[in-house]
């Protein structure tokens, strides 16, 4: 028999009359509203703390005795294919660092970085490190010329930190910018 | 035959010896007392000498005794004594003779140096210029710190006055009117005696202005070393007798041209010029005539270590090595097996028991791969860990080091460091080949035969006792079990 | 000549030519670290070892001569693991802290490594350390006996070089350490060239320790500016500031070693105390202006005094380069239309004419080379080894390798006595009556073959008692100076400044001169000066008798004094002087003060406010050396450059843009754009420039030429008035005072160099031993130094070597001004010597 005579769908009307379709939207629309998140609230409440491996904003290290261990050798100086590293070293009897050379000036242009790594690679005494802080957008030029004081203040993350983890944030505000203060306590994996 | 032989009583004494070859330092300064005591001992030997003459297994193999045929005899230091068996004769002879004369009958002798090169004696001399109006200089090379060595000590203790007459006969030869001796630092009682010989010497006319009558004058001046091992080196003996570190000098220009002070220099060694009298008395060609063709003559041997009787024996050139240990340092003591033996002083590669047999000659000991040397036989038995044996020979050399050469500089402090840690049972596999590398990259790049003869041991005792270096790697401790 | 095949290339080279020369001419390269071709050879490093083909053993190239036919492998296995097994065994004990080592990035064994060294070391044990913190062995050079290699470079050209030997080893084996004196002990040179020929890090800068890598240092080489001997240098800065002043092997006559002055004067350059601005004097005091405002008063004072034809003179600093005193004397005689001008306020004008022509500086120049290539050098009127540091370690460093008599004539004893054949102690001011007792002897010796001998006459006159009792010398040392003379081939007389304080009878050199050249020698003089252009000076005409190129000029100008004197008088309306401290140098600062204050217009250009520039009614901010383009003529009459290689401080402005515009300021016409320009002009004017490009001056610079004028006329010398102090002693002044250059010190620049001040900032007295002996004071002891007119209190420094009676102080210190002991047209002034009792340690002015 042939049924097409009625040309009559009896589940599309059925469909229609009880809204099926917009009920199965609306099912995935609901089913996602109480399932896991998967965005990032940020900045305002996460960020994404990235691997060891990224190569961020350079930081100087300080051994365990609390020594610098920069010694002031402008290898970094040399190694840097943008020249956007200045070092100028001193002698200094006072026992900062890991020998009586230290930096007197160590600045870094991050207009210019590009964040190759170079400079670490360079780096006779892993005193230098490419580390995990990537909000390096400023109101002000200024703010992008660093100086050894700056790169020496530990960074947010640390070094021995393994990353790939969104953590609980802060998003902070003062006159420099705006800044994401990471809560390290509180991580989570993304998948 | 032995020349300071001993009975069993003395067994005690000898034992003293070995100990005291050891701590060679130590023992110098205890050498004055010691040689009194040498003298009472050798009135008994002169006894006991006697009776061995008539013994018919010991006069086969016997040997007159030519250097050391004084030395028995208590006041054999003396000048009386000297000229009762003939000395000073040879320089009245000498100073008959052409000059040239003399060089050539040197020469024909086929005398070779004693001091370890065993370069011929003439041909060093007859390098000297002719010139009369440029000074010349002999020195004598007394600085005899080789370990195992002590030949020539017995020569300036025992009989100076031979020495000073070789000397006398060599400037004549050459043209010196100064000679110098560089004694050894430790050597206190020899350059007192040499002092007393030459005061002696000069006040019956052999020594001074117009020698004997003849228009030949010479003044001998003892100069007292430092203690370095390295003065025993020529050049090196001559920096230091100028006053300045004693550090080789570049060759070219060799001694015999630029020398001493700048001008032409002959250094010889106490038993070379302890030979010459005799050459000049019997003739070349009764020299020659002793033992091998290539190297003749009489030959001192110092035996020490594990044997019987240690000691100083003169014995023709070529006599082999066997007979020396069996013979006449009367076998190994208490009849162990022999491990190896070290044929010429210590930087002289060591030899093991298939190569007993070996001529003590400068020729044969060469085709073996060592060297005659100094004629020091240290003898080592079974029980000797080679590998400490070996450290202590190279803690010597890395100690003697001038420091002028990077080669033996670093590279003995190097072989040390690695050597110290495989004998403290710290080594690695590598480690027997990194000191092979560091062996290789050292000899023959050194600027003066020091570093070479340091390397030449360590390979040598590598190569013939590669196993026990290994089993000291991997076992953590000695395999004589020492 | 030898040929021999190196690497397969077949070279044809001199016989006796070292391997390692021949391979380098052959193209190829042969690492060496002991190895240095100025000084003694060692082949200790083993680094330069070839292969010789036919020889069992690696030869040293260093230090083995080529032989025909030899065949020379470099590059073969055997070589190249030789090479890196030297190498790894250097760098065995070596620290490797190149981080740290200031010597990073210009180390030669970093180098030699990179090229040549093994790519991996199994050196896994300890290393030596002979200490943990570097030893500060001098005011500027510190040790790290660690990093040395045993190479005894240091040691060599300590000894064989500086001929100072305080450097030496210490131990033997791998504890080789190099070694030296402690503090007062240490009789240093400081002159640093064991920090130049160290390869690695072992002794190091201490004004540049940890300042800056090589590579960020940009420099010039240029020309030394302290004494005449005209050393090539580099100076090096890191962002516009000086941080430190090297020498090249390859450059100049000095080849790699310079003395304390020239290694670390570098500093007043950037020093604060420097004129960034011109000052003009408003009611008493003065104050910054502008550029305009102090050249309108310049004009105002200058066309002022032509209108009333006022005198007007210059005197200019024989530190100047040439272009700037040919300028000087250019605007001083064709604008200002005046022959009043000097150079250097220190010497005696007529003594300088006569120097002038006795020395035969007309006759071009004379390369110290060829001067030492000689067989009898005679110094004479020069603390050669103070005053002259590079000078003394060319003729030590030429003169052992051959025969060479050196005498040295002098009062002072000096370092370059232990390699002298004869030393002649004379009395301050006697060099002429030295000459001509020489000079007698010779004569007497062959009066048969110098009977035309001009100036033989008063040789007669001459007697031996008399030149004895004058000179204070011993006859026969005099006679043995003759007998060195008559007995060689050769002979170069080199003459100093000294000459030129104390006049003495200098035409007598002209007879000495003759007489040898009568005898068949070959005779060279060689002027020794004191400051680096007062050569150039009277060869640009800076001299009221010369004009450019020794021509006369027609007027009669006034000499340094002469000026003076006309100041004294209140004569003088206009005084511009260039970089020369009067008041501080003409002997007799009493005078020189008061006349200056009486001069109408007083115009000082310099680069610091000196007693001078203070008297001013304008001062001027000049330049640098090294801000600055131009020539300089140093003592052999080589013309060398200097380049400007950092802009002037502040406001400052090249000297000769100075001059240009004060004389643009007053004749429009005077009108000069460059250096090079300026000397274009020199060569029309002075024709020995003519054959020198200015722009193609190299590291050697270029000797001027002898002209065809005809060479200087023997009977026409003009005599000097000789001011020797009276023979016999007077009980109450029984000392001589002298002065000159102490070694670590120039002039008054040096002392605004703060490195320099380290080795040595008060003002000393210098005794003889004999003298200190009798006074009962040693070194470091206070005295009181009493003239007629002034006092000082100094601390004592004892000369083994000076003659007795004589006091020497130097010039260069600001606490002790030793001018003011004299008195003008005195000579040379006597002083009393007292020791000082108590601890007082002030510097006593009466």
């Amino acid at each position: 028999m042939n049924r097409n005579h009625y040309n009559f769908d009896l589940n599309g009307l059925l469909k229609k009359v009880f809204f099926v379709d917009l009920i199965q939207g609306l099912f995935i629309t609901f089913h996602y509203t109480f399932s896991k998140t998967i965005t990032m609230k940020y900045p305002d409440e996460e960020t994404w703390i990235p691997y060891k491996r990224f190569r961020g904003l350079h930081t100087l290290n300080k051994n365990k005795e609390g020594k610098e261990l920069c010694v002031g050798c402008e290898l970094c100086q040399k190694s840097c294919p943008t020249q956007c590293i200045t070092v100028v070293p001193m002698q200094d009897t006072t026992g900062k660092g890991i020998a009586d050379r230290v930096a007197y000036r160590w600045e870094i242009n991050l207009l210019r970085c590009m964040f190759c790594g170079l400079c670490e690679d360079a780096c006779p005494t892993e005193a230098l490190k490419l580390g995990r802080e990537y909000e390096l957008a400023g109101t002000s030029m200024q703010r992008h010329l660093l100086t050894k004081e700056e790169l020496l203040a530990p960074q947010a993350v640390p070094a021995e930190f393994e990353g790939g983890v969104i953590v609980k944030a802060r998003l902070g505000t003062d006159e420099t910018g705006i800044k994401v203060v990471p809560d390290m306590s509180v991580q989570k994996r993304w998948w | 035959m032995p020349l300071i032989t001993r009975s069993k009583k003395q067994e005690a004494r000898n034992k003293k010896q070995e100990a005291r070859s050891k701590k060679q330092e130590a023992r110098n300064k205890k050498q004055e007392a010691r040689s009194k005591k040498q003298e009472a001992r050798s009135k008994k030997q002169e006894a006991r000498s006697k009776k061995q003459e008539d013994d018919p297994v010991k006069s086969k193999i016997m040997f007159e005794p030519v250097i050391l045929k004084n030395i028995n005899a208590s006041d054999s230091y003396t000048l009386t004594a000297y000229l009762k068996t003939g000395g000073y004769q040879a320089l009245k002879k000498a100073l008959e003779m052409n000059t040239d004369t003399i060089i050539q009958m040197v020469k024909d002798s086929g005398l070779r140096g004693r001091g370890g090169a065993g370069f011929s004696t003439g041909l060093k001399w007859s390098f000297i210029p002719k010139d009369p109006t440029i000074p010349k200089y002999l020195c004598c090379n007394a600085d005899e710190g080789e370990p195992g060595t002590y030949k020539d000590r017995a020569i300036i203790e025992k009989d100076p006055h031979q020495l000073l007459e070789g000397i006398a006969i060599g400037c004549y030869a050459i043209g010196a009117s100064n000679a110098y001796i560089y004694i050894r630092g430790e050597f206190t009682l020899g350059a007192d005696r040499l002092e007393d010989a030459i005061r002696e010497a000069h006040s019956k006319g052999y020594l001074g202005n117009n020698i004997l009558g003849s228009k030949f004058s010479l003044n001998i001046y003892v100069h007292r070393g430092a203690g370095a091992y390295i003065c025993g080196e020529e050049t090196a003996l001559l920096e230091s007798l100028e006053g300045r570190r004693a550090l080789p000098r570049i060759k070219p220009p060799f001694p015999a041209l630029v020398g001493l002070f700048g001008k032409p220099t002959v250094i010889n060694n106490v038993e070379t010029l302890a030979c010459i009298p005799h050459i000049i008395n019997r003739g070349a060609g009764w020299f020659a005539a002793i033992g091998p063709a290539k190297s003749p003559g009489p030959k001192l041997f110092g035996v020490s270590g594990h044997v019987n009787k240690p000691g100083l024996y003169e014995l023709p050139m070529g006599t082999p090595l066997r007979e020396i240990i069996y013979t006449h340092a009367g076998g190994i003591k208490g009849d162990r097996r022999l491990k190896a033996v070290i044929p010429g002083g210590v930087s002289a590669p060591m030899l093991t028991e298939k190569d007993l047999d070996t001529p003590m000659d400068f020729d044969s000991l060469a085709a073996k791969g060592t060297m005659l040397g100094s004629g020091a036989v240290v003898v080592m038995d079974e029980k000797t860990c080679i590998v400490k044996a070996a450290l202590i020979v190279h803690e010597f050399f890395h100690h003697e080091s001038c420091g002028k050469c990077t080669p033996c500089r670093e590279g003995l402090d190097w072989i040390v460091k690695v050597m110290r840690r495989v004998e403290h049972g710290e080594g690695k596999e590598r480690d027997l080949d990194l000191l092979l590398k560091l062996c290789g990259d050292i000899f023959g790049r050194t600027f003066c035969p020091l570093g070479d003869g340091a390397v030449m041991a360590l390979r040598g005792a590598i190569n013939n006792f590669r196993e026990e270096f290994e089993y000291h790697v991997k076992h953590k401790r000695c395999m004589a079990g020492c | 000549m030898a040929t021999v095949k190196i690497n397969g290339k077949e070279i044809t080279v001199e016989d006796g030519t070292l391997i390692l020369d021949a391979a380098t001419s052959a193209g190829f390269e042969i690492p060496t670290m002991c190895f240095h071709a100025r000084l003694s050879k060692l082949a200790s490093c083993r680094v330069c070892l070839v292969e010789i083909v036919g020889q069992k053993k690696l030869q040293p190239s260093c230090v083995t001569p080529v032989m025909h036919g030899m065949e020379v492998l470099t590059e073969s296995p055997v070589v190249k693991s030789a090479r890196s097994a030297m190498i790894d065994l250097l760098l065995a004990n070596h620290p490797l802290d190149c981080p740290v080592c200031d010597k990073g990035g210009e180390c030669e064994l970093q180098d030699i490594t990179f090229k040549f060294g093994p790519r991996k070391s199994p050196f896994g044990e300890e290393k030596r350390r002979f200490h943990e913190e570097d030893y500060i062995l001098s005011p500027v050079i510190i040790q790290n006996a660690n990093r040395c290699i045993q190479c005894k470079r240091c040691v060599r050209i300590c000894a064989e070089t500086v001929g100072a030997e305080v450097l030496g080893s210490i131990d033997r084996g791998a504890g080789t350490g190099e070694t030296s004196f402690v503090k007062e002990y240490l009789d240093c040179d400081h002159c640093g060239n064991c920090i130049e020929v160290c390869p690695v890090g072992s002794l190091m800068s201490r004004s540049f320790r940890y300042k800056s890598r090589p590579w960020d240092l940009k420099g010039v080489d240029t020309v030394c500016t302290y004494c005449g001997t005209g050393c090539q240098l580099t100076v090096q800065a890191r962002n516009g500031e000086v941080l430190r002043v090297i020498s090249k092997p390859d450059k100049g006559i000095n080849h790699e070693t310079l003395c304390a002055r020239g290694r670390y004067g570098y500093s007043f350059i950037n020093s604060h105390e420097r004129l960034v601005t011109p000052m003009i004097r408003k009611g008493g005091t003065l104050e910054p202006a502008t550029w305009d405002e102090a050249l309108k008063a310049i004009k105002e004072g200058i066309t002022g005094a032509i209108r009333n034809g006022g005198k007007i003179g210059g005197i200019a600093s024989s530190r100047l380069s040439n272009e700037e005193l040919y300028l000087f004397q250019r605007l001083m005689r064709v604008v200002l239309k005046t022959n009043h001008i000097d150079s250097g306020s220190r010497w005696n004008t007529g003594a300088v004419k006569t120097f002038t022509e006795v020395m035969e500086l007309s006759r071009g120049g004379v390369s110290i080379y060829d001067a030492l290539n000689t067989d009898t050098l005679l110094v004479i009127g020069s603390s050669i080894s103070d005053e002259n540091p590079v000078t003394d370690y060319m003729i030590r460093r030429l003169s052992q390798n051959k025969k060479m008599n050196i005498i040295i004539a002098s009062p002072r004893g000096m370092k370059l006595d232990s390699s002298a054949a004869l030393t002649l102690r004379h009395r301050p001011a006697a060099e002429g009556e030295i000459i001509s007792g020489i000079s007698r002897v010779l004569y007497d010796k062959n009066a048969d073959k110098l009977n035309d001998l001009s100036g033989k006459e008063p040789l007669k006159s001459i007697s031996k008692e008399n030149i004895s009792s004058l000179t204070g010398t011993d006859w026969g040392r005099i006679e043995s100076a003759a007998n060195f003379m008559s007995s060689s081939n050769s002979v170069t007389i080199a003459v100093g400044n000294d000459v030129l304080r104390g006049p003495s009878r200098l035409e007598f050199l002209n007879v000495l001169v003759g007489a040898l050249r009568l005898l068949g020698k070959e005779v060279k003089l060689f002027p020794v000066f004191d400051r680096a252009n007062q050569r150039g000076a009277w060869e640009m005409g800076v001299h009221p008798a010369m004009m450019p190129g020794y021509s006369a000029t027609a007027g009669n100008g006034l000499g340094c004094e002469g000026i003076l004197e006309a100041s004294s008088r209140g004569e003088m309306d206009v005084l511009y002087v260039i970089g020369e401290d009067i008041v501080s140098d003409f002997p007799d600062g009493r005078f020189a003060e008061e006349a200056l204050h009486r001069v109408k217009f007083l115009i000082v250009q310099d680069m610091f406010l000196t007693e001078t520039a203070k008297m001013a009614g304008v001062v001027l901010p000049g330049a640098s050396f090294v801000e600055k383009d131009g020539t300089f003529t140093n003592q052999e009459g080589r013309v060398q450059r200097l380049r400007r290689f950092l802009p002037p401080q502040g406001d400052a402005k090249a000297d000769w843009e100075i001059i240009a515009a004060v004389g643009a300021a007053v004749d429009p016409s005077f009108n000069y754009g460059s250096a090079a320009g300026i000397f274009g002009e020199i060569k029309e004017a002075a024709p020995m420039y003519r054959e020198i490009a200015f722009e193609s001056l190299d590291g050697s610079g270029a000797l001027i030429k002898e002209t065809n004028r005809k060479g200087t006329d023997l009977k026409s010398v003009p005599s000097v008035a000789s001011q020797m102090p009276a023979a016999s002693p007077d009980p109450d002044y029984p000392f001589v005072l002298i002065t000159g250059n102490h070694l670590y010190h120039s002039g008054r620049l040096s002392l605004r160099t703060d490195i320099l001040r380290d080795i040595l900032s008060e003002a000393i007295v210098e005794i003889s031993e004999e003298d200190a002996k009798d006074l009962k004071v040693g070194k470091g002891d206070k005295v009181v130094v009493k003239g007629e007119r002034y006092e000082a209190t100094l601390t004592v420094h004892v000369n083994k070597r000076s003659a007795k009676g004589v006091v020497f102080i130097p010039e260069n210190f600001t606490d002790v001004r030793v001018n003011m002991f004299f008195t003008k047209g005195e000579g040379l002034p006597r002083v009393r010597v007292l020791p000082l009792t108590g601890k007082s340690h002030g510097g006593g002015i009466k």
